[in-house]
């Protein structure tokens, strides 16, 4: 009973951790009806997708976060935060948003530094010019020849672009005077050009998702007086009479035609609001957050657990990361269903996968061999919360869903292939996770007896001959997808290359173990060094297609990637100190 | 004797020489950054010694010394390791079976051999082989046919080896599959086809290699064409052609060359030097330049600097400057810019183009294809490609076929021992570009990818089902 006990324990907590924030906040008829609002369609991208995700994204990409906090502190929703700005109220360009970290941009636009870095548009607006200015300068240099300071610029300044044309495609356009009109009209074609969100969805007058300004200028009394054009879109001005009631504060009519705008796109095009609900719950939900969270406490009491040999945190770790895998698992396949593509297509879904990869191998680990003695757990949990946490600082990139280039737009491929492979990935971190446990345990604690030395040993064995087949397996099938795709099996291309260094790193430290050249402890030692071999062909790739010609530490990515591998390298030379002074003196 | 056998038998040099590879891999991947990647493969891993630049290694900001480091090839470790392969199976994996097991086994081994020759070379395929539906089905096919003969490979293997039979069947398709490599890298030829919509082309361009073509339009009823191929080309050379009656000196070949621009809009110093040219060399300036590096995805423009000379008289007929950008399939029918010669009775009509290959199936019966229709899609709002397809019509009379299909991203024709990939458009989206592959080993992966995962997987479940009894 006592066992059960815990275990409930445990489980409640984690429905309790969970179902924070899941629920919209509280608003009566006399609100404005601001979460209605979130699950508005729009088409940005190339997806459909809420108001509250496109909100999220852009918020994300501005500031690195999904909600703002006002000057007196309080928390503002992502999707208020855009209604705010969309809609023209005054107190929207006093959001801290802009997250501008370069000191140099930053004294060229006469700010101060700040903590958090985080700028409102007011406090840009009276150099916005300038920095327009600076940063065509640096795009009118080659990639090469660009500084940091240009680089910062550029990222800067795309903040602001993309901040004014999201503005730009929600103007109410219905005052222009008539002698302005061919100019306005004439801006609006060139930022239909851009890639702008599409608020009114395709109706029997109209096939086409369009921008809410175009329409609205197609409504303006001086175009319908030319004659060319059709009656005025009831959609249209439903949505603008909405922006104009919020801006005016008035919550009545803003509530009657947010819901007149939504009972007529119901009534025309229902097939728009599809999923989309579901995607704000998705994005309510945060699970990959909370997980990572989770996982974190998990390694806490694995690790106390194992040190001590004591089996209840490792049972209650176990039982919290199988709670945890649980909302994770549900969120890939949520993602799976919201963008019709298998669960790996970019950089920050391949983090998300591996991560519940490698949870998924330590729980099976853990249920499944009676040794692993909560090496499952602790590899499962850090693997998981790394990952996530990596996946996080990925999705700064905007949306994580985004819709797959004509060549890569395969879902055959994406699923055998890519997964595979993904999954090779993940079985070397593990066996590589293993070995630094390995090291560190032998090296500074008396823990690596002479039992857990061999069945730590068996683990990292075991997972090296699965990542040596699904890497393998995988790398030869993205081969077969450039066969079938352009005629070439092996191009030699990065992404390949990196593949095969995979490949190739897991036979040897095969190898090695087969020809007797390495023991166990120096198996772990080149399990280690499997870490830095997919950490490369994971993203050291890409910051070579990337960046190109540029090694500059200018991008995080590739400065984390060079920490990460001095890191290991560290771990590897630990591994290689004289066994005399390894605290641990198991008999191999 | 002896020492050179225990050489190649020790598990060490395995290991060696996939450390050596790693580093050449990894070389080979940093090099890129700066070199084409054709000249990379060439450079390290099609060659028996790779000369490895030294600054691949560092950032490219640093003044590195451009040193270039003698290290194994691919070619080099690729054979040392397949002898390594070879005889550590022979010395340590003998066949342990004898009499009816034995024979069996044999029998089945060359059974497999078979079923794997027939996949090879096309069994259970169609002779005009589009994809009419999802990818997914044909390459689950083609897996399927791999894992049949991997399955029949391993029932020999476990007749002939026992217990070792994964560890002979995976090691036996790593061979294969480095042989089929092999036989691509040797092989394989890529070319391309671009057809304006509408348009029937019956050629294909093999954009590795030239050739300087006359046309001579004097006839008007038919043109004759005389083609003098790359290796002609030698600088200094006078080339005599029996379908010509003059003959041709070489003056200059440049393996990249300038786009042509205005005569008067180059500087005085570098206009003094510039041959007297005829034709478009009188107006354009064409210069030498440096061969494209980088992986910035820019080709090489070769151009070439010839002169014609009366064959009875010797007189000079006019010197010519002819460059691949006049050819209108290198700038995707930008422009079309036919150099014009007249002679006293003949008028020629001059390109210097990518070699030029007539489209005929194994039967020797011509064939052509026609452009109906092509598409290129956009994701809604963006400018992001969806998907490039292109409509055509395969028209092959000798062989009675006459067929439209549909060629799109990922879903190539395969007909004729030749495979036609979507590959690229005409400006305003006019016309296709096709990729052509003749690759006849291309299904070697297929297999071979099958044989090394029935033989890991065997060879994996065995050890741990060995550890469990351990165990327990």
């Amino acid at each position: 009973m006592k066992k059960h006990i815990s275990t409930i324990i445990v489980v409640l907590f984690a429905v309790w951790f969970f179902q924070s924030g899941v629920k919209p906040p509280k608003e009566t008829a006399t609100d404005f009806q601001i979460n209605a609002f979130a699950h508005l369609p729009v088409k940005y991208e190339g997806r459909t997708k809420p108001m509250d995700t496109l909100a999220r994204n852009v918020l994300t990409v501005l500031s690195d976060k999904q909600s703002v906090r006002t000057a007196d502190g309080e928390k503002v929703s992502a999707s208020k935060w855009l209604l705010d700005n969309i809609s023209g109220r005054p107190e929207a360009m006093n959001y801290k948003v802009f997250r501008i970290e370069s000191l140099d941009v930053l004294s060229s636009l006469g700010l101060e530094e700040v903590k958090r870095f985080r700028y409102s548009y007011a406090d840009v607006a009276p150099n916005i010019g300038k920095l327009d200015a600076a940063s065509r300068a640096a795009y009118a240099k080659s990639e090469k020849q660009r500084d940091l300071y240009d680089k910062q610029v550029i990222k800067t300044a795309n903040k602001f672009y993309l901040y004014q044309n999201i503005m730009s495609a929600f103007e109410d356009p219905s005052s222009i005077q008539q002698e302005q009109l061919m100019a306005v009209a004439q801006r609006y074609m060139r930022l239909e050009g851009f890639s702008i969100p599409l608020v009114i969805p395709p109706n029997s007058g109209n096939e086409k998702w369009r921008p809410l300004m175009s329409t609205l200028l197609a409504n303006h009394p001086a175009m319908q007086s030319m004659g060319h054009i059709g009656e005025p879109d009831p959609t249209a001005v439903a949505y603008g009479v909405m922006l104009a009631a919020y801006r005016e504060g008035n919550v009545a009519l803003f509530n009657n035609s947010l819901m007149e705008f939504g009972g007529l796109v119901m009534a025309d095009n229902p097939e728009v609001f599809r999923k989309l609900s579901f995607e704000c719950f998705y994005n309510r939900l945060g699970a990959f957050m909370k997980s990572a969270q989770l996982y974190l406490l998990v390694f806490l009491l694995s690790c106390f657990g194992w040190m001590t040999r004591k089996p209840g945190p490792i049972k209650a770790g176990l039982t919290l990361m199988i709670c945890a895998f649980i909302p994770h698992t549900f969120a890939i396949i949520a993602r799976v269903f919201l963008s019709g593509y298998p669960p790996v297509t970019n950089l920050y879904s391949s983090a998300i996968f591996i991560g519940w990869a490698a949870v998924g191998a330590g729980i099976i680990l853990e249920l499944v061999y009676r040794k692993a003695d909560g090496m499952g757990n602790l590899v499962g949990s850090i693997a998981g919360f790394v990952t996530l946490l990596i996946a996080h600082f990925l999705a700064g990139d905007g949306d994580t869903m985004a819709m797959m280039r004509a060549v890569l737009d395969t879902r055959f491929w994406l699923a055998t292939h890519v997964i595979t492979v993904t999954l090779g990935y993940m079985a070397t971190f593990v066996a590589g996770t293993i070995g630094i446990f390995y090291i560190f345990a032998g090296l500074f604690s008396r823990r690596l007896d002479t039992e857990t030395n061999e069945n730590m040993y068996r683990m990292m064995y075991g997972t090296t001959c699965f990542a040596l087949l699904l890497s393998f397996v995988g790398t030869v099938l993205g081969g077969l997808w450039a066969d079938d795709s352009w005629g070439r099996f092996w191009g030699w291309d990065p992404k390949e290359n990196g593949a095969l260094l995979i490949v190739i790193w897991n036979a040897i430290m095969l190898h090695a173990r087969y020809g007797k050249m390495v023991a166990n402890r120096g198996f772990a030692v080149l399990a280690v060094a499997g870490n830095i071999v997919t950490a490369w062909s994971w993203f050291g790739v890409n910051q070579l297609s990337v960046g190109l010609h540029s090694y500059g530490f200018t991008s995080s990515a590739t400065f984390w990637l060079l920490v990460f591998v001095c890191s290991q390298l560290l771990v590897i030379f630990a591994g290689l100190v004289p066994l005399r002074l390894w605290k641990s003196r198991p008999v191999q | 004797m002896k020492k050179i056998v225990d050489f190649f038998l020790s598990l060490k040099l395995t290991v060696v020489l996939l450390s050596l590879s790693m580093v050449l891999v990894f070389a080979g991947t940093l090099a890129q950054v700066d070199k084409g990647i054709w000249t990379v493969v060439d450079q390290y891993f099609r060659c028996l010694i790779a000369w490895i630049d030294l600054p691949v290694f560092f950032p490219r900001s640093w003044d590195v010394p451009d040193i270039r480091l003698p290290f194994p090839g691919g070619f080099l470790i690729g054979w040392l390791l397949t002898i390594n392969l070879v005889m550590v199976h022979w010395a340590s994996f003998k066949v342990q079976v004898n009499g009816g097991r034995r024979i069996a086994g044999l029998v089945v081994l060359a059974l497999g051999v078979l079923v794997t020759l027939g996949v090879m070379f096309g069994w259970g395929t169609a002779p005009v082989a589009a994809t009419e539906d999802d990818a997914f089905w044909r390459v689950f096919l083609r897996l399927g046919r791999g894992t049949l003969a991997a399955v029949i490979f391993y029932i020999a293997c476990v007749l002939l080896y026992r217990k070792r039979a994964g560890m002979v069947l995976l090691h036996g398709g790593i061979l294969f599959l480095m042989v089929g490599e092999f036989l691509t890298a040797m092989y394989a030829v890529e070319a391309t086809m671009t057809i304006k919509e509408g348009e029937t082309v019956n050629y294909i361009d093999h954009s590795q290699q030239l050739e300087i073509a006359f046309t001579d339009k004097s006839n008007p009823d038919h043109d004759s064409v005389t083609v003098l191929p790359q290796r002609l080309l030698q600088v200094g050379d006078v080339i005599s052609s029996d379908g010509l009656p003059f003959d041709v000196k070489v003056h200059d070949y440049f393996v990249n060359s300038t786009r042509p621009q205005p005569l008067d809009s180059i500087p005085a110093g570098i206009r003094s030097g510039y041959p007297q040219y005829e034709g478009y060399g009188s107006r354009l300036y064409v210069g030498e330049q440096p061969e494209v590096s980088g992986a910035t995805g820019a080709r090489n423009a070769p151009a070439v600097d010839i002169e014609l000379f009366d064959r009875e008289s010797g007189a000079s007929l006019g010197r010519y400057i002819l460059s691949i950008w006049m050819y209108p399939n290198f700038v995707n029918r930008a422009w079309d810019m036919p150099t014009r010669i007249k002679l006293v009775d003949h008028e020629y009509e001059v390109y210097f183009r990518f070699r030029r290959e007539y489209l005929t199936s194994p039967s020797g019966s011509p064939y052509s294809i026609k452009l109906l229709d092509f598409v290129h899609e956009k994701y809604e709002g963006t400018q992001m490609p969806k998907d490039f397809a292109s409509q055509i019509m395969l028209v092959n009379e000798g062989d009675d076929v006459d067929r439209e299909l549909r060629i799109w991203m990922n879903n190539p024709l395969r007909y004729a021992r030749r495979t036609f990939y979507q590959s690229g458009y005409l400006p305003d989206d006019g016309g296709t570009v096709l990729q052509v592959v003749r690759n006849d080993s291309w299904m070697i992966p297929y297999l071979s990818c099958m044989i090394v995962f029935v033989g890991m997987a065997a060879q994996f479940v065995q050890s741990l089902r060995r550890s469990q009894r351990s165990n327990g």
